[in-house]
């Protein structure tokens, strides 16, 4: 118990008589990153809005670092160390690339409500924001428009968004989606140095990815969890390769 | 954004120029068209910063510059007719002192504010709409039945509001006065955008979502950008009050909600002259096609169509150059 930071036991939310998640029940433990893996509209993203608290849920709970956060609301969860990237990229698309990470930094160096000096004037904010642009590799774009960004760029601020928060767990949907060749590489790398001080909840479709990161690995099928275990349980697993892999790997 | 500041200036030059040769030529009626358009663009700019900054389209503002408005008469009626106003829990007679009243405009324009505020951002959209209105045209009929301050015929104060040493009476006086006051909205406004809450309430109207993902309890900045905006649009009531000497329900009507926000659109959403601008190009044409047609307002109609069509950002978008990076 004390190995865990995040418990989710029998999350359900239905949409009718649709079930989008069926009592699911998963756990991330310090210095891990747990894969969470399963076709299209299997319910994965509906869990990550689950957690995050954007969807709320019919029955279940969550658990973040031994303090019950069910009942919070999604700003209460994001403040007490849940930060998320979105499947589909969501950035602020007036805002420079260093001003969506600056914006991410607000409420951790409680300066929301810092009515009238000139935010350019917060020299700390801007330094450490140059900091996590140098490590997604987008500080060369720092005062580039985030709406003019390629779509690569977007998901490397979608994750540098998420860093600025200094988070106890990341979630991580989808973050290597469209990216190329090295831009995958330096998620794998900068997903492998962050995760012992927060943990990562990592849903991608990036196979090779999913297994040169993960520690464990759960699949999701029509809203249930149909296999959990090491990678190279997941990857012997028949039911998995019947529902979701495919082929032999 | 070179050629707009030059232009932005230009604005500041007219609106110090124009009222003194109004006054060296004694056309009083140039001071006073010149200080209605200062009144009108302190209430756009109090709006802009809802609509325009934080993406909240209130229909509603009219209830602010009404309020604004109403307190102002109601306390220089009691003072100027020495009649007794309460008597619990202390007594008052109301005052005709600007210096007390703009406060108590202030205090109770930001708490009429915080109470439409926490109830309708609860809701987004047009629903959020809705809400403002109705708020706004409560207020209305309230006003309208209200017989001991003139109802439906509106309340009239035989003299200015008044100014230790400085001779309010004097229509020039009085226009700097206004033009003080613009200027301290320009100042706090431009503070606030460019501020750290000013990034928060301008990336809410951008993506929300988004902005709460990243632990900004954006209801709390939401209520406080809608209580400082109503708070400049009741102070714009005020003064509005004291220019004509007279406060009646109309200007408490969704028509006058309706106005504001075409002073935004029309100036520019999100431009800090942009409402400013808008008043002015809205009474130029109020007294130019006036003169011809009662119906003026066909005209308004077909240039806000084209403008939304063509122009879409406003007036003062025809003067951004846009510095490539």
């Amino acid at each position: 118990m004390k190995n865990r930071i995040l418990n989710i036991k029998n999350l359900s939310k239905s949409y009718g008589a649709f079930k989008v998640t069926d009592e699911i029940t998963i756990d991330l433990h310090f210095d891990e990153i747990h894969a969470l893996i399963g076709p299209n509209g299997a319910g994965k993203s509906t869990l990550i809005k689950q957690i995050v608290g954007s969807v709320k849920h019919d029955i279940g709970s969550i658990i973040l670092d031994q303090e019950d956060i069910t009942d919070l609301t999604d700003v209460e969860r994001a403040k007490i160390g849940i930060s998320r990237t979105f499947q589909v990229s969501s950035i602020i698309p007036q805002f420079s690339a260093i001003d969506n990470i600056v914006l991410s930094l607000l409420d951790k160096s409680s300066k929301t409500f810092q009515l009238f000096k000139s935010i350019r004037n917060n020299k700390d904010l801007y330094s450490n924001a140059k900091k996590i642009l140098k490590e997604i590799e987008l500080f060369e774009k720092s005062d580039i428009s985030a709406s003019d960004l390629s779509h690569g760029d977007r998901r490397k601020l979608e994750v540098g968004l998420a860093l600025a928060m200094d988070p106890k767990v990341f979630l991580f949907d989808e973050p290597m989606a469209g990216l190329d060749e090295s831009g995958t590489n330096m998620m794998i790398n900068l997903f492998k140095k962050i995760k012992s001080n927060s943990p990562i909840l990592l849903i991608e479709h990036d196979m090779d990815a999913v297994f040169a990161l993960a520690d464990r690995v759960s699949v999701i099928n029509y809203g249930k969890i149909v296999a959990s275990g090491t990678v190279d349980e997941i990857r012997k697993n028949e039911l998995v390769r019947d529902v979701y892999l495919g082929y032999e790997i | 954004m070179i050629i707009e500041k030059i232009f932005n200036k230009w604005i500041l030059f007219f609106l110090l120029t124009i009222p003194v040769f109004g006054f060296v030529f004694e056309e009083i009626y140039y001071i006073t068209l010149t200080t209605k358009v200062v009144i009108l663009g302190i209430a756009g700019i109090g709006l802009n910063l809802a609509l325009g900054y934080c993406g909240l389209i209130s229909f509603g503002h009219a209830a602010f510059f009404g309020l604004g408005g109403y307190v102002t008469g109601i306390l220089s009626f009691h003072a100027l007719n020495s009649e007794l106003m309460f008597s619990w829990p202390f007594v008052s007679s109301g005052s005709s002192d600007m210096l007390v009243i703009w406060p108590i405009v202030i205090l109770s324009s930001a708490f009429l504010a915080l109470i439409i505020g926490l109830l309708s951002l609860r809701t987004k959209g047009v629903y959020f709409i809705m809400i403002t209105l109705a708020f706004a045209q409560m207020l209305y009929f309230f006003a309208i039945s209200w017989p001991n301050y003139g109802g439906e015929d509106g309340l009239s104060i035989y003299m200015r509001n008044s100014l230790p040493i400085i001779n309010t009476m004097d229509p020039l006086t009085f226009y700097f006065i206004c033009l003080c006051w613009l200027f301290v909205v320009i100042f706090i406004s431009a503070k606030l955008i460019n501020s750290s809450f000013g990034m928060a309430f301008q990336a809410i109207k951008q993506n929300e979502e988004r902005v709460k993902s990243v632990g900004i309890e954006t209801f709390k900045v939401k209520l406080l950008v809608f209580v400082i905006s109503g708070t400049i649009t009741g102070l714009a009531g005020s003064l509005y009050t004291d220019l004509n000497r007279f406060i009646s329900p109309s200007v408490l009507n969704w028509q006058m909600s309706g106005e504001i926000m075409v002073f935004v659109i029309l100036g520019g959403i999100a431009r800090l002259y942009g409402p400013l601008v808008g008043a002015a190009f809205f009474i130029v044409l109020e007294q130019t096609l006036g003169g011809y047609t009662e119906n003026w307002q066909f005209w308004l109609g077909l240039i806000l169509i084209l403008e939304i069509l063509y122009v879409r950002t406003g007036i003062l978008s025809l003067f951004e150059k846009k510095i490539k990076i």
